[in-house]
């Protein structure tokens, strides 16, 4: 398969289709993978395919406007492409998308943790347990998995967890929270690897007005983090990567999933679904419910 | 130095002693997040096995969040506040070397000729007590930076877990005043023993790399654009870092606030003006690098970097910083 | 002494639309209308101007409760201003309650320029219910 996915590359490399192709390469650990960015044909050999290519390319979309990139995206990675087209972030032509077939990528997180090796850790992320496709919406070019592995979904509630923390105690949750937040040391990985977080300024970053604290402190944990999450009401197409960078292990993906199940059941949009699809909060319904307003 | 063999029971029945007069803080394990320092209230919370913190210990030094007075406007009259030292007397247990080795270099900058006196009010109220690394990663290579991952390097006493026991070696006086009452004198062939194992552990650190000498000759090179393309721009290597030490002032609500700052991030150098002398990835990755490499080396003749491997195993998406040196095109 | 929650008087921030609440609670002043004097009122152009972060740093800062007025469904001076509010908050009020802040402290509420009546009845029941739902505890929080 990686083979074909070479002569892909070169091919678009020569005839000037793309200036770059971002991709993944072998990490210096000889394991793990890492960004690759290949614009000369002869780098192209450097290109991998695998189940540790875990990283959401369309992060570094947002490096090169302008120029026309191939981006190798897994079906996660071409959710969060399509956000960026709605929100006019990408112009369709300027990005090539060679789609992959995915049956799920392993959970770095569990590695980094201290897995005993990697054979045991190659579980697959959380992400993936709930994904619901194996095949990318959109591509220019497809590879398939000529194994046709087909998706790993267990097909369990993906929202199990949310639920599991709604019913329990105001209290509880609160507890749970700020046992949670105050861990944040504010290094905002979960704001770098976003790919919908594109903010030229970020509002953590505003000294006047600073809406909070710089500090890495409870008070102002509270507020980024809970910030960051409605930033991303509507956008995040769940590929997992903040909670994945955190180092020290803040359930994100629990405050993006609890936002995701409240929009579909309160407007049934879906993030990252629909090029054509104006936003979540760039539109509205007449019949949005609004039975909590007096 | 004295050297003695401890059980573990030994050690938990001396700290339950110590709670009394001391704040103990040491790694815990939290399941799914990793292992942090914190506040030990029961001896048997301790985590010390072979994993690392997450953290490393400048945080209880260094606090990320630092208060350093308040302004008050009461009666039409302004006043300052300063905000009292902590005072507590603490022992942090379960240390790595590589981490006290990075306390060692931020003494050279905030307690040497410049004394910053909430730093040094935490040296001064603190016992350390290491622990060696018995299982080193590959993303360790403390012996290339001029380290060890078994000798103590700063610590006050040193613990080496072997066969379920400890052998406990006691650097300082503090170490000495605390520690002194436990333990048994080993006998001369245990001691000839550890010294073997103390080899042996050594040679664990597989990951050896050569920091060029001079760094300033490859400043141009495009060299820095190629290895910081990847880069995200997070503070996750600078606040991880054990030797990292960058901060920022920021004036909050009446009250003055000193927190980390990291070179990565985007406004690390942003001038009021709006001009950035360190505009794009490379230029901030690159200071990274010189700083650790270059610029403290020759400020103070040491590398800043103790090869603890915790920006290579938390960067997110896996730039090395051992190999961008070991490779640099000097 | 315990604190008896319903002696305490609470701090509610209003974000008003210029266009109709505020017009409201202006009415609801002149005619001399009596409701609670624990709102502070801040002016915006539209409910559709307030953004996530203003209520946030109101709760974070210590005020017992932000509410958020704007006109009714259908009458927004901009056409559409407070349907994209209706949206936006929807989500922050669910998602507040899932991390624990009472969702008490957050409400919204539709009045228009007529109603000085609605406007007075809407604040006497929201300190009611705010002062049930007790002093906002951000303040105590550890904020080193």
């Amino acid at each position: 398969m990686i083979d074909e996915l070479k002569i892909k590359a070169r091919e678009l490399l020569k005839n000037k289709q793309v200036d770059l192709i971002i991709g993944y390469q072998r990490a210096s650990d000889g394991v793990l993978a890492m960004p690759c960015f290949v614009d000369r044909e002869e780098d192209v050999d450097k290109l991998i395919w695998d189940v540790y290519c875990v990283y959401n390319l369309a992060n570094y979309l947002k490096d090169y406007a302008g120029q026309k990139i191939g981006i190798i995206a897994k079906p996660c990675d071409v959710r969060s492409i399509v956000v960026l087209l709605q929100e006019n972030q990408l112009r369709r032509e300027n990005v090539y998308i060679i789609g992959v077939e995915c049956s799920g990528v392993i959970d770095e997180k569990r590695l980094r943790l201290g897995a005993k090796d990697i054979q045991e850790s190659a579980t697959f992320g959380v992400k993936c347990k709930s994904c619901k496709s194996s095949t990318p919406s959109i591509c220019d070019y497809l590879f398939k998995d000529k194994e046709k592995k087909g998706k790993i979904s267990e097909d369990k509630d993906e929202y199990e967890s949310v639920r599991k923390l709604e019913v329990r105690s105001s209290l509880e949750r609160l507890k749970f929270w700020e046992e949670e937040f105050s861990r944040c040391i504010r290094c905002y990985a979960c704001r770098q690897v976003c790919p919908m977080c594109y903010c030229p300024k970020c509002v953590a970053d505003q000294a006047m007005p600073a809406w909070f604290s710089k500090g890495a402190n409870l008070k102002g944990n509270l507020s980024w983090n809970l910030i960051r999450a409605i930033h991303l009401g509507g956008r995040c197409i769940d590929c997992g990567e903040c909670e994945r960078v955190c180092p020290v292990g803040i359930p994100l993906r629990e405050l993006n999933k609890k936002i995701e199940k409240d929009i579909k059941e309160l407007f049934k949009y879906e993030a990252g679904a629909n090029v054509e699809q104006k936003p979540l909060l760039a539109s509205f319904d007449k019949d949005d419910p609004g039975d909590w307003i007096k | 130095m004295i050297q003695k063999i401890v059980t573990k029971e030994e050690l938990y029945k001396l700290l339950n002693y110590l709670l009394q007069d001391f704040e103990v803080i040491g790694p815990k394990e939290l399941t799914n997040r990793g292992i942090f320092y914190e506040t030990i209230k029961n001896p048997q919370d301790l985590y010390l096995g072979e994993g690392f913190t997450t953290e490393p210990v400048k945080k209880l030094f260094l606090n990320p969040s630092e208060w350093f007075f308040k302004c008050q406007y009461k009666d039409s009259k302004n006043s300052l506040e300063e905000i009292a030292l902590t005072k507590t007397k603490r022992i942090i247990i379960g240390v790595r070397p590589c981490e006290t080795k990075g306390l060692e270099l931020l003494d050279k900058v905030y307690n040497s000729e410049y004394k910053d006196e909430f730093y040094v009010n935490n040296r001064n109220r603190t016992v350390i007590i290491g622990l060696s690394c018995a299982k080193p990663d590959r993303n360790c290579f403390c012996t290339s930076m001029g380290g060890s991952n078994v000798e103590s390097q700063g610590t006050d006493a040193i613990l080496f877990d072997r066969d379920g026991k400890f052998i406990l070696e006691i650097i300082t006086d503090k170490g000495k005043e605390i520690l002194g009452s436990i333990g048994n004198e080993p006998s001369e062939e245990e001691k000839k023993h550890w010294q073997q194992d103390k080899e042996k552990r050594k040679d664990l650190v597989k990951t050896k790399i050569k920091a060029p000498e001079d760094l300033d000759k490859v400043f141009e090179d495009p060299y820095w654009e190629q290895v910081s393309k990847s880069c995200l721009s997070c503070g996750i290597c600078t606040f991880l870092c054990p030797t990292c030490h960058c901060f920022d002032l920021v004036d909050e609500q009446r009250r003055r606030l000193r927190c980390y700052d990291g070179c990565a991030f985007v406004d690390f150098t942003l001038q009021a003006s709006g001009e950035n002398p360190r505009p794009t990835k490379k230029e901030r990755y690159r200071q990274r690098v010189f700083h650790k490499f270059d610029y403290f080396k020759k400020n103070f003749g040491e590398n800043l970097c103790v090869g603890c491997g915790r920006c290579i195993r938390y960067c997110p998406v896996k730039i090395d910083i051992s190999e961008i040196v070991d490779k640099a095109p000097v | 002494m315990k604190e008896n929650k319903e002696d305490r008087e609470p701090k509610i921030v209003g974000f008003l639309c210029n266009w109709c609440s505020y017009a409201g609670a202006d009415l609801a002043g002149t005619s001399r209308i009596e409701y609670p004097p624990n709102i502070r009122i801040i002016r915006v152009p539209c409910s559709g101007r307030v953004n996530p972060l203003f209520v946030l740093k109101c709760l974070m800062d210590g005020a017992d409760g932000v509410l958020i007025s704007g006109c009714h469904i259908g009458d927004c001076h901009y056409s559409e201003g407070n349907f994209y509010a209706r949206r936006r908050f929807a989500i922050l009020k669910r998602l507040l309650e899932y991390l624990g802040i009472d969702s008490r402290r957050f409400q919204m509420s539709w009045v228009s320029a007529s109603e000085g009546d609605k406007w007075s009845k809407l604040i006497k029941e929201l300190v009611q219910e705010i002062k049930q739902a007790g002093p906002n505890k951000s303040n105590d929080k550890k904020h080193d």
